[in-house]
C-alpha cells in the first residue's frame, strides 16, 4: 500500500482524486494548499505526491520546488495549462510527470501507478523487462524475445536513462544533459532520431510506441505496462 | 568688442610701441647695435602677438627705419656708411617681418584652438541637456534656450516635420522672424542656407537630420559661432529627438507588454475556474461508474461531460486567439516532429481508422510555433475523424516546393461541397454534412486562425478518391 498526498484547493478535485485512488489500493491524504501541504510533508513519509498548480498562496510550481529539494518523491502535477513550455518549466523544476485537466480517472490512476512501481522496485536492479523486452545493465546487452538486440551506446545510455525512472517524462534538456553530458551542440533532432531507432528496435510498432512514448514539444516517457 | 578695438587701433599702438622702445634705446648710448636690434626685434615680436599681422608688419618697417636712422652711423640719417651694416639691416628687416608673421600665426592658431574647445564644451553642454530629457514638451522647452547659448546667437527658431506632412514652428525665442521659404527649402530638400544677418553675425537655416530622413529645421539669426557648431548643434538635434521617439515606443512596447500579460493571467484563471467543476462532475460520474457498474444513464453522462469540457476548451482557445496573448513563438521544426507531435497527441480520435502516414521529404521544414502548429494539424486530423465512416482511411502527406511545405490530411468521407468550403471555416457554422457529428463549430476556425498567425493558409479541398482534404500551407524555411 503506498501513500499519497494529494493537494488541491477545490474540494471536489480532492474528492475525486481521493476515491479513484483509494479504489486503486492507496492510502491517500489530501491538503487545501501549499502550505498545508509542505505541513503534512514535514510530517509523514509519503510515496507520491500530486498537487494541483493553480492554488493561492504557495502555488503548485512552488511547492514543487520545495519538496524536490529536500526528496525525490515522484510528483504528479494537474493542471488547465496547454502550453508546453508551461509544462517544461514544470517539469525542469522537478515534477516527474502532469495530467490535463480535465483528466480521466483512469488516466489518472495509470500515471500514479506507474510512477508509484519506481518506488516498490529497486531500480538500480541488473534486470529490467518490458513487454518481451530484457535489458541487462550489467552486461549491457538487450534481448527482444528470443534476438539479441545491438544498441549503440547512445541508445543504451538513453534507454537506461527512461528506464531509471519509469512513468516519469524526462524534458529534452534533461535528457541531453543525462547522455551527452551537455545541451551544447546536441539537438532535439539529434534525439529525435536516436529515439526513433531505439523504437525501431524495441517496440512492436515504432509508429504507435507503448513504451518509448513522446510527450509532443516537451520530451520522452518511459511508459511501463499497465 | 575687445577684439574689435584692439585691431582698430592695432597700427598707431603698434607704432606707439616701437617709438617708446627707440625713445628708452636712446637714454642708454651705450649699448652696442647688437643689443639694441634684438631688443626693437622684442617690440616687433610683441605687436605682432598682441595685434596681429598688419600691425606687425608696420612694427617690423617702423623699426628697421628707426634702427637705420638712429642707431647706424651716420646717425639721424638713412644713409649707412659701413657696407656690412647694409647686409645687417636688411637682416634686421627680414628677421622682424618673419617673427612679426609667425608670432601673429601661432596667435591666430592658439585663438582657433581656444574657440574649438569651447564649442566643444557648449556642444557637451548641450547633449548633457537634452539627454536629461526624455519627453518632448520639456525637449521643446529648454532647447531654444540651450540652442541660443551654445551657438551664441540672438534668435533660435525650431521647426519639427508634422505627421500629416510638412513642417511647423514648434518653439522659437520671443520676437523671432524667419524666412519661411529658406525653412521650406531646408526641410524639403536638405539645403541649408547662410547669409550675413541685419542682427550682426549671420543668419543660418540648417536640416535637423535624422538618419537621411529630416526631423526638422533649426534656424539661429545673428550667429556668431562657426558653420560648423551650428550643424554639431543640429544633429545633436535629431538624435536628441529620434531618441525622444525610441523612449516613447520602448514604453508603449512595455505597456502593451503588461496588458497583455494581465489579459493572459485572466484567462488562465478563468480556464482554470470553468474547467476545475467539469474535472471534477467527470471524475465523480466515473468513479461512480467504477464502483456501481456502468448504467446507461452515467455513460451518458459522461459523455455529456467530456463534450461540455471540450467546448471549454475551444471557447477558451477562440477567447486566448481573440485577445492577441497567443502570439506565435517561432522554432525551425521539421515536418515529421510536426506530425509526430499532432499524430501522438490527438491519434486517440483516430482510434476507429486506418492512419496512412507517408514519411515526409528530408527538407520539410518550416519555422513556426510548434505547439500551435500541432494544434492546427490535430483539429485536421480531428476532423477527419470524425466526417469519415469508422474503418475508412486516413492518409496524411507531406510535399514540399520551392516556397511552402503542403500539410494534407485527406478522408473517405462524403466530402465538402465546394460552395460551402469557406463557410465552414466561420464560427459556429456547422455544415449539413455535419448532421450527428458532435461539434462546436469552432474547431477549423481555429486551426485557420493558428495556421495564418503563423504565417500559413488553410483550406478544404477535394480528396482523390472522394471525400476532403485538409491543406495547410506554411512558408519553408532553410534548415
Amino acid at each position: 500500500m503506498s501513500r499519497v498526498l494529494v493537494v488541491d484547493d477545490e474540494a471536489g478535485i480532492r474528492r475525486v482524486v481521493r476515491d479513484a485512488l483509494e479504489r486503486a489500493g492507496h492510502d491517500v491524504e489530501t491538503a487545501g494548499d501549499g502550505e498545508e501541504a509542505l505541513a503534512r510533508f514535514e510530517q509523514g513519509a509519503f510515496d507520491l505526491l500530486i498537487t494541483d498548480w493553480n492554488m493561492p498562496g504557495v502555488d503548485g510550481f512552488e511547492l514543487v520546488r520545495r519538496v524536490r529539494k529536500r526528496s525525490a518523491l515522484p510528483i504528479l502535477v494537474l493542471t488547465v495549462r496547454q502550453e508546453e513550455r508551461d509544462k517544461v518549466r514544470l517539469l525542469d523544476a522537478g515534477a516527474d510527470d502532469y495530467v490535463t485537466k480535465p483528466f480521466g480517472v483512469a488516466e489518472l490512476v495509470a500515471r500514479t501507478g506507474a510512477l508509484l512501481r519506481r518506488q516498490s522496485r529497486t531500480d538500480q536492479a541488473p534486470l529490467a523487462r518490458f513487454g518481451d523486452v530484457e535489458v541487462d545493465r550489467e552486461t549491457r546487452t538487450v534481448r527482444k524475445g528470443e534476438r539479441e538486440v545491438h544498441l549503440t551506446p547512445t541508445e543504451f545510455s538513453l534507454l537506461t536513462t527512461l528506464l531509471s525512472k519509469p512513468g516519469a517524462v524526462w524534458t529534452h534538456k534533461q535528457l541531453l544533459a543525462a547522455v551527452w553530458g551537455t545541451t551544447a551542440g546536441v539537438t532535439n533532432d539529434t534525439l529525435r532520431v536516436h529515439m526513433g531507432s531505439l523504437r525501431r528496435k524495441l517496440e512492436d510498432d515504432p509508429d504507435r510506441p507503448r513504451y518509448i512514448r513522446t510527450e509532443p514539444w516537451v520530451g520522452y516517457r518511459f511508459s511501463p505496462e499497465e | 568688442m575687445t577684439a574689435l578695438l584692439r585691431r582698430g587701433l592695432g597700427y598707431p599702438a603698434a607704432a606707439l610701441l616701437v617709438a617708446v622702445t627707440v625713445a628708452v634705446l636712446r637714454l642708454f648710448p651705450a649699448l652696442n647695435e647688437s643689443t639694441v636690434s634684438l631688443l626693437l626685434l622684442l617690440a616687433v615680436f610683441l605687436s605682432a602677438w598682441i595685434w596681429q599681422s598688419g600691425p606687425g608688419v608696420l612694427a617690423a618697417i617702423l623699426a628697421t627705419a628707426a634702427f637705420n636712422f638712429f642707431f647706424l652711423p651716420p646717425l639721424y640719417t638713412f644713409t649707412i656708411q659701413d657696407p656690412r651694416n647694409v647686409a645687417a639691416l636688411f637682416v634686421f628687416l627680414v628677421s622682424g617681418l618673419l617673427i612679426g608673421r609667425l608670432s601673429a600665426l601661432s596667435r591666430e592658431r592658439l585663438r582657433l584652438v581656444e574657440n574649438e574647445r569651447q564649442d566643444l564644451v557648449r556642444l557637451t553642454r548641450l547633449s548633457e541637456a537634452f539627454l536629461a530629457d526624455t519627453n518632448r514638451e520639456s525637449l521643446m522647452g529648454v532647447a531654444v534656450d540651450r540652442l541660443r547659448d551654445a551657438l551664441q546667437c540672438r534668435q533660435v527658431s525650431l521647426w519639427l516635420a508634422r505627421d500629416k506632412g510638412g513642417v511647423a514652428e514648434a518653439v522659437a525665442t520671443p520676437g523671432t522672424s524667419v524666412r519661411q521659404d529658406l525653412v521650406d527649402l531646408a526641410f524639403r530638400q536638405g539645403n541649408s542656407a547662410e547669409f550675413p544677418s541685419e542682427l550682426g553675425g549671420s543668419d543660418i537655416y540648417l536640416p535637423v537630420p535624422v538618419g537621411v530622413q529630416r526631423a526638422g529645421v533649426l534656424v539661429a539669426r545673428g550667429l556668431r559661432s562657426s558653420e560648423r557648431m551650428a550643424e554639431g548643434c543640429a544633429v545633436l538635434l535629431g538624435l536628441a529627438l529620434e531618441r525622444e521617439r525610441f523612449v516613447k515606443l520602448t514604453r508603449a512596447a512595455e505597456e502593451t507588454k503588461t496588458s497583455d500579460q494581465m489579459k493572459s493571467t485572466l484567462l488562465a484563471a478563468l480556464a482554470h475556474d470553468l474547467t476545475t467543476p467539469v474535472a471534477a462532475a467527470r471524475g465523480a460520474v466515473e468513479n461512480w461508474i467504477a464502483e456501481a457498474g456502468p448504467s446507461e444513464k452515467a455513460t451518458l453522462a459522461l459523455e455529456q461531460m467530456k463534450a461540455l469540457s471540450r467546448r471549454i476548451a475551444e471557447l477558451m482557445e477562440v477567447v486566448r486567439l481573440d485577445s492577441g496573448v497567443a502570439r506565435p513563438r517561432r522554432e525551425v521544426v521539421t515536418a515529421s516532429e510536426l506530425l509526430e507531435a499532432a499524430v501522438s497527441r490527438f491519434g486517440q480520435a483516430l482510434e476507429n481508422h486506418s492512419l496512412f502516414i507517408e514519411p515526409p521529404p528530408a527538407d520539410a521544414v518550416a519555422e513556426v510555433d510548434p505547439g500551435q502548429l500541432t494544434e492546427a494539424l490535430g483539429h485536421g486530423l480531428e476532423n477527419a475523424a470524425a466526417y469519415s465512416p469508422a474503418g475508412s482511411a486516413i492518409h496524411v502527406g507531406v510535399a514540399v516546393d520551392e516556397e511552402s511545405v503542403l500539410f494534407r490530411i485527406s478522408d473517405r468521407g462524403r466530402g465538402v461541397p465546394t460552395s460551402d468550403r469557406e463557410r465552414a471555416f466561420e464560427r459556429f457554422v456547422r455544415l449539413p454534412t455535419s448532421d450527428g457529428v458532435p461539434g462546436t463549430g469552432l474547431g477549423l476556425s481555429i486551426a485557420r486562425s493558428l495556421v495564418e498567425m503563423n504565417g500559413g493558409s488553410l483550406r478544404l479541398t477535394d480528396a482523390a478518391g472522394g471525400g476532403t482534404t485538409f491543406e495547410i500551407a506554411l512558408p519553408r524555411a532553410k534548415r
